[in-house]
C-alpha cells in the first residue's frame, strides 16, 4: 500500500524536472562510463588476442630453442607432427650503413626466416611487394626489410645497401607490419627481416653466440595441443612451447593486469563521484525538509516518505548508470581506429556485455552506498520542523540498520571488484586505503570546522573581519565544509597517488641505475677475439674499465635428481634459461658467503657457486646437486659455494658460476661491460663494429631509453585512467560551489547591509575556499603518498621515492581549482543588490 | 524641524518584474529631520519596504535623488554605499537576517569591526546584554527563537550608534507579547542614542508612538501627518 502511495508522491516530485540533479547524473555517468570504457577496451584486446591467436603466434604452436637449431632427429619429429613448419632465428646485431666516409650504426633485432614464413597472416611492406621478392637475391646481394624507425635512424633509402656482421644486404622495403611481432615480446632494437640462408656468411650465428631459434607449426585441425606439448617436451630438450590459445602470454597478462588496475583507478573516481552524488541528494532532501514535514503532518509514515525518495533517487540512479553505460560502450567504438593504431596487437572493438554489466553493478552499488545515509536521515525530520527554523534535514546519525546496510553494500562492492579484477589483494588494499582516506578526511573536515570556530573568536583576529568571516562560514553550522573537504580530498588523494605512481614509474630506471653505469654491453665476443678485444679497449684512455665473462645459458632441470620445479616451485630462476659463467678464481668483487671457491687448477667433477639470496629462496644449500641443461647437454654440478650477486649494479651478474673445466668445452662466447667517457662512446662503437663485425654493442643509454619509453607508456595509461577522476572531481567541486551560491548571496547581502565592501566579502569567500582546499590538500598529500608507496612497493615491486613536486603541484592545483570554482560562483552573490536578495527572503 | 537628515526629491523606483517593468515608487519627495521618529504605513504592496531600501541605499533610485547626511546616495557606488552605512545606518528586517554561520556575538560585532572599532567584541557583548541576551552570546541563529533573533538584529543595528535606524516591520514575524518587547527595546534605543528612526509598521498603536506618520498608497505619498503632541 505504502509503496503505491510512495510511487505516486515520487512521480509528482520528479515532475519538477532534473535541474537539481545535473551533478548527480554527471558524477554517476562519468564514473560508470570510465569503468565501462576501460573494461571494454581490455575486453577488446583480449578478444583480439583470442581471435587472432594463431596469427599473433605465427602458427598453431611454436617451439623455441636457445643458441641452437633443432638437430636432425628433432627436426624430423617436428616435420612429422605438423602440416607445415617455418623455422626462424632471432638475435640482436648492429646494422651498419655506410655512405661515403661516414657510417651509421643501429642496434637491431634480426629475424631470419625461411620461405614458409609467415604461416599465418601477411607481412605488409612499403612499397607493396611480396616478401619472397623483397628478400630474394639480386646481383649476389640478398634483400632485407626493416622497421621504418631504424631506416630513419640510419638515414637510409630503399635500394641502398647495409651490413649485418660481414654480410651486405639491400634494403628493399620498409617493414610496416610483421604479423607475429607481438609474440616476440620486448625488443631493444627495431626489426630487420632477412632470409636465414643469407646470414650464413655474416659471422653472426656461430656456436656460442646469443641467438634463439623458433619453429612455428601449422597443425591439422583438431590436434590435441596438450598431448603434443607433452610429446615435444620429451623429444626436444629445453624447448619452450607456446600455442595459439595464448599466442602472446606476456601481452595478455600485461593487458589484463593494467586493465584491472585501471578499473581500480576508475572505482576510485566513482568514489569521488559518490561524494558528489551524496551531496546532491543531501541538498535535494534539505530543500525538501518542508515537504517532508508537511507530508508527515498529513499523516505519512517515515517508511512511505523514505520509499518515495528512495524511488526518486532510484529512477535517477538508473538514468545516470544508463547514461554512463552508453558512454562507456560508445567511446571505445568511437575511438577504435585510434586505439588499434596504438596497440601492437589486433583489437576486436565491439560491444562487450560483461564490462558493461560490471560497470553497471559498480554504479548501482556506489549510488546506494552514497545515498542511503542521507535518505535515512529523512526519518528524523519531525512535523514540528515546520514551526521552527531547524536548519534543514541531514543532521544526526541514521539508524543502525541503515549504517549496517551501507557497510554491507561497501563490502559487497569490494568483494565484487576483487572477483572481477582478479587483483584481490590490491582491490582490498585500495578499498581499505579509500575508506581510511574517507574517514581521515571526515575527521580533517571536522577538525577544520572546530579549529575555524575556535579561531573565529580568537582575540588576535579581531578587527580582521574578512578572515573572521571566512572562519565563521567554515566553522559555523550548515557549512558545506565536510562535503567540500571530502570530495576535494578524495579526488586529490587519487590524483596525488596516480601522480606519485606516474613520477616513480617514469623515474624508476634512471633512479635504479648505479652512479657509474657502463657505457656498453658487448655480446657475442668469440673466445679467440677476447684478448685482442680487451687489450684494444684498455689501451683507449677514455675507457676506465672493461669487465668480461664467458657467457652460456642453461635451464636448471633438476635439483638433487628431482625435477627442479618440485623443489623450488615457480621461482623466477626456473622460468626459462639463465646465464651461466665459469671462472678459475673468485672474481675480485665476489663475496663468498658459504663454502669456498674451487682451487684455480681444479679439474674434477663439476662444481657450482650459486647466488646466495636465490639459493636460500629456492631451498638450495651446500652439497646439493644441480643439473643444468646447456645447449641440449645435461651438466650436473655440486653446489660448493654461495656468493652474493648484485643484479642492480648493471654490471655482470650470474646466478651460477662453475669451474672452468666443466664448461670450457661447450661452445660459448663472452660478454663484456665497458665503462667509458660519454664523449668517447661514438668512437668506441665505431672501432669495435669495424674490427669485430660479429660483436654486438648495446649502448646502455639507448637501452635505458627504450625501457623508459615502455614505462612512460604505462604511466600515461594510468594518468589517462585518472582523467575521469579529475573531471568528476571538477564536477563535484563546481556542484559544491553552485550549491553554495544561495547561502553566499544571502551572506553577501547582509554583510553589505552592515557596511562590508565587496573586497572584504570577496576576500572572505576566497579565504574560505583556500582554507578548505588546503585542508583537503594536506590530507591528500599524505594519503596519496601512502597509496603511491603501497602500489610501487607491493604491485610494481620497486622502490618508492616521494615526489614532492608532483604532490605539491596537484595540491596547489586543487586549491586553485577550489578557489576558481568558489570565486566563479561568487560574482553573482557579489553583484546582487542587497534589497533584492533580502526581499526574496522576507 | 531643524535640519533634514534624509531628503528625497522626486525619487522613483522601477523594477523588472515577470510582466515587464513595474513602477513601484512614483516620485517621492520627502524630508526627514534629525531626531524624528517616522512611522511609514500603507497597505501591503504599496511600496513601504521599497522606500525604506532606498533610504538605506540598499536599492538604487531609478530617478530623482536620495540625500542622506549630505551624501547623494544615487551617485555612490556599491562599496561607497556600504562604507557610508557603517556608523550611519542601522537596518532591522522583518525576517531578522542574521548571518547563519555566525554566533550572536559575532553577528553584532561584525559592523563594529567593519567600522574599525578596536574593542568590537566587548562592545558587542555589552550591546547583547543591553537587549537581555547576555547569556546567549555564543548561540547560533538557528539555536534561538524568533524574538531572540530579532533582539540580536536590534543589537547589531544599534551597536555602531547609527544616525539613522531603519526598521521594516520588525515585529511582523513575532507574536504580540514578543513584538511588544521588541518595540519597547527599539524605542528605548532611539531614546538613549537619539537616533532618527524610520519604522514601517501595520500596527496603528505603533504608528501612534511616532512623531510623524507617512502614508503610502500605490507608490505615492498619500498623507504626511505630524503628531499633535510633537508639534
Ligand atoms: N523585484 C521586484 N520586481 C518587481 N516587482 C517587485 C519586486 N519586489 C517587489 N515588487 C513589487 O513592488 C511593490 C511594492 O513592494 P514592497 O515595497 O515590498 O511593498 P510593501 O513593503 O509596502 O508591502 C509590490 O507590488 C511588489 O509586488
Ligand atoms: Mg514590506
Amino acid at each position: 500500500m505504502s509503496l503505491a502511495i510512495a510511487g505516486r508522491i515520487a512521480r509528482r516530485e520528479l515532475r519538477g524536472g532534473l535541474k537539481g540533479f545535473r551533478v548527480f547524473l554527471a558524477c554517476l555517468a562519468l564514473g560508470v562510463g570510465a569503468i565501462a570504457a576501460i573494461g571494454s577496451v581490455r575486453e577488446s584486446i583480449r578478444g583480439g588476442l583470442d581471435r587472432e591467436g594463431a596469427v599473433i603466434l605465427g602458427g598453431d604452436a611454436a617451439l623455441q630453442l636457445t643458441y641452437r637449431f633443432a638437430d636432425t632427429d628433432e627436426r624430423a619429429w617436428i616435420n612429422a607432427s605438423a602440416e607445415a613448419v617455418s623455422e626462424m632465428v632471432d638475435f640482436r646485431s648492429l646494422a651498419v650503413f655506410r655512405s661515403g666516409e661516414v657510417a651509421e650504426r643501429g642496434l637491431t633485432q634480426v629475424k631470419g626466416v625461411d620461405s614458409a614464413y609467415p604461416l599465418y597472416g601477411a607481412v605488409t611492406l612499403d612499397p607493396v611487394m611480396p616478401l619472397e621478392a623483397a628478400l630474394g637475391i639480386t646481383n649476389a646481394v640478398p634483400g632485407a626489410v626493416m622497421d621504418p624507425v631504424l631506416i630513419a635512424r640510419l638515414g637510409m633509402k630503399v635500394g641502398e645497401t647495409f651490413r649485418l656482421g660481414e654480410q651486405d644486404f639491400r634494403l628493399t622495403a620498409a617493414l610496416i607490419r610483421e604479423p607475429d611481432s607481438a609474440a616476440s615480446g620486448f625488443a631493444l632494437g627495431p626489426r630487420t627481416l632477412v632470409r636465414t640462408a643469407a646470414l650464413e656468411n655474416s659471422g653472426l650465428i656461430q656456436p656460442g653466440t646469443l641467438f634463439e631459434t623458433e619453429y612455428k607449426l601449422r597443425l591439422t585441425e583438431g590436434v590435441d595441443l596438450d598431448a603434443l606439448r607433452l610429446e615435444a617436451k620429451g623429444k626436444i630438450t629445453g624447448a619452450r612451447w607456446r600455442d595459439k590459445r595464448n599466442g602472446a602470454p606476456g601481452i595478455a597478462e600485461f593487458v589484463d593486469r593494467l586493465g584491472s588496475f585501471l578499473v581500480l583507478v576508475g572505482l576510485a573516481g566513482l568514489a569521488v563521484g559518490g561524494v558528489g552524488v551524496s551531496s546532491a541528494v543531501r541538498a535535494y532532501l534539505s530543500e525538501k525538509t518542508e515537504v517532508i514535514a508537511t507530508l508527515k503532518t498529513l499523516g505519512a509514515e517515515s517508511r512511505t516518505i523514505f520509499l518515495s525518495y528512495f524511488i526518486q533517487i532510484g529512477v535517477l540512479t538508473v538514468l545516470g548508470v544508463t547514461l554512463g553505460l552508453i558512454l562507456g560502450a560508445i567511446v571505445p567504438i568511437f575511438f577504435a581506429p585510434l586505439i588499434e593504431a596504438r596497440l601492437p596487437v589486433p583489437a576486436a572493438v565491439t560491444l562487450y556485455p560483461m564490462p558493461l554489466v560490471e560497470a553497471g553493478i559498480y554504479g548501482v552499488l556506489a549510488a546506494l552506498i552514497f545515498t542511503i545515509w542521507p535518505l535515512a536521515q529523512t526519518e528524523d525530520v519531525r512535523a514540528a520542523t515546520l514551526f521552527r527554523d531547524a536548519g534543514g534535514a541531514g543532521q544526526g546519525w541514521p539508524r543502525w540498520r541503515w549504517i549496517g546496510l551501507t557497510l554491507f553494500l561497501f563490502v559487497l562492492l569490494v568483494a565484487l571488484a576483487a572477483q572481477f579484477s582478479g587483483l584481490g589483494g590490491l582491490t582490498v588494499w585500495s578499498a581499505f586505503g579509500l575508506a581510511v582516506s574517507f574517514i581521515v578526511l571526515v575527521g580533517a573536515a571536522w577538525a577544520v570546522r572546530l579549529i575555524a570556530r575556535r579561531l573565529a573568536s580568537a582575540r588576535a583576529l579581531r578587527g580582521r573581519s574578512a578572515v573572521r568571516l571566512a572562519l565563521g562560514s567554515v566553522g559555523g553550522p550548515g557549512g558545506e565544509a565536510v562535503s567540500v573537504v571530502l570530495s576535494l580530498g578524495l579526488g586529490l588523494t587519487v590524483l596525488a597517488a596516480v601522480g606519485q605512481i606516474d613520477a616513480n614509474l617514469r623515474g624508476a630506471i634512471a633512479r635504479d641505475l648505479p652512479e657509474i653505469a657502463p657505457s656498453f654491453f658487448m655480446v657475442d665476443i668469440q673466445p679467440g677475439q677476447l684478448d685482442a678485444f680487451t687489450d684494444g679497449l684498455e689501451a683507449n684512455p677514455a675507457v676506465s674499465k672493461v669487465q668480461s665473462a664467458p657467457m652460456l645459458r642453461g635451464i636448471i632441470t633438476k635439483i638433487n635428481d628431482r625435477p627442479a620445479s618440485e623443489v623450488a616451485g615457480d621461482h623466477w630462476v626456473l622460468q626459462g634459461d639463465r646465464g651461466v659463467t665459469y671462472s678459475a678464481e673468485a672474481p675480485e668483487d665476489a663475496v663468498v658467503t658459504h663454502g669456498a671457491w674451487w682451487p684455480s687448477d681444479y679439474t674434477g667433477p663439476p662444481q657450482v657457486s650459486f647466488a646466495t639470496e636465490e639459493a636460500l629462496e629456492m631451498g638450495i644449500s651446500l652439497g646439493d646437486d644441480i643439473t643444468v641443461n646447456i645447449l641440449g647437454r645435461d651438466i650436473t654440478a655440486e653446489v660448493t659455494g654461495l656468493r652474493e650477486v648484485d643484479f642492480s649494479t648493471a654490471g655482470i651478474g650470474f646466478i651460477m658460476s662453475m669451474n672452468p673445466s666443466a664448461l670450457q668445452g661447450a661452445p660459448h662466447s663472452h660478454i663484456a661491460t665497458v665503462y667509458a667517457e660519454t664523449e668517447a662512446e661514438g668512437a668506441i662503437l665505431r672501432d669495435v663494429s669495424n674490427t669485430y663485425p660479429n660483436i654486438t654493442a648495446i649502448r646502455v643509454k639507448d637501452a635505458i631509453e627504450r625501457v623508459s619509453e615502455v614505462l612512460a607508456g604505462i604511466a600515461a595509461a594510468i594518468t589517462y585512467g585518472a582523467l575521469a577522476t579529475l573531471v568528476t572531481g571538477g564536477i563535484v567541486l563546481i556542484g559544491a560551489a553552485a550549491a553554495g551560491v544561495r547561502a553566499r548571496t544571502y551572506e553577501a547581502a547582509i554583510l553589505k547591509t552592515v557596511g562590508a565592501s565587496r573586497r572584504t566579502i570577496l576576500t572572505s569567500f576566497a579565504l574560505r575556499s583556500a582554507l578548505l582546499g588546503v585542508a583537503a590538500g594536506s590530507v591528500a598529500i599524505v594519503a596519496g603518498g601512502l597509496a603511491g608507496w603501497a602500489v610501487m612497493t607491493f604491485v610494481m615491486d620497486t622502490d618508492f621515492i616521494f615526489e614532492p613536486v608532483s604532490a605539491l603541484l596537484i595540491v596547489i592545483g586543487g586549491v586553485i581549482a577550489t578557489l576558481v570554482a568558489g570565486l566563479a560562483f561568487a560574482w553573482g552573490p557579489l553583484a546582487a543588490r542587497p534589497a533584492q536578495v533580502l526581499r526574496a527572503r522576507e | 524641524m531643524t535640519e533634514a537628515i534624509l531628503s528625497l526629491k522626486d525619487a522613483t523606483l522601477s523594477l523588472d518584474g515577470n510582466a515587464g517593468r513595474v513602477a513601484i515608487l512614483k516620485g517621492i519627495t520627502l524630508d526627514i529631520g534629525r531626531g524624528e521618529t517616522v512611522g511609514l504605513v500603507g497597505p501591503s504592496g504599496s511600496g513601504k519596504s521599497s522606500l525604506l531600501m532606498l533610504m538605506g541605499g540598499l536599492e538604487r533610485a531609478s530617478s530623482g535623488s536620495v540625500v542622506a547626511l549630505g551624501h547623494d546616495l544615487t551617485s555612490l557606488g556599491e562599496d561607497a554605499l556600504a562604507r557610508f552605512r557603517r556608523g550611519h545606518m542601522g537596518v532591522v528586517f522583518q525576517s531578522f537576517h542574521l548571518i547563519p554561520t555566525m554566533t550572536a556575538l559575532e553577528n553584532v560585532a561584525t559592523p563594529l569591526e567593519l567600522a574599525g572599532v578596536h574593542d568590537a567584541f566587548e562592545r558587542a557583548r555589552a550591546e547583547l546584554e543591553a537587549v537581555g541576551l547576555g547569556n546567549r552570546v555564543d548561540h547560533y541563529p538557528a539555536q534561538m527563537s524568533g524574538g531572540e533573533q530579532q533582539r540580536v538584529a536590534l543589537a547589531r543595528a544599534a551597536a555602531p550608534r547609527p544616525d539613522i535606524l531603519l526598521a521594516d516591520e520588525p515585529t511582523g514575524n513575532l507574536d504580540g507579547i514578543t513584538g511588544q518587547a521588541i518595540m519597547d527595546l527599539l524605542f528605548g534605543l532611539r531614546d538613549r542614542y537619539g537616533a532618527t528612526l524610520v519604522l514601517v509598521t501595520h500596527a496603528p498603536e505603533l504608528a501612534e508612538r511616532c512623531d510623524r506618520v507617512i502614508r503610502l498608497q500605490d507608490g505615492t505619498l498619500s498623507s504626511d501627518e505630524h503628531a499633535k503632541a510633537a508639534e
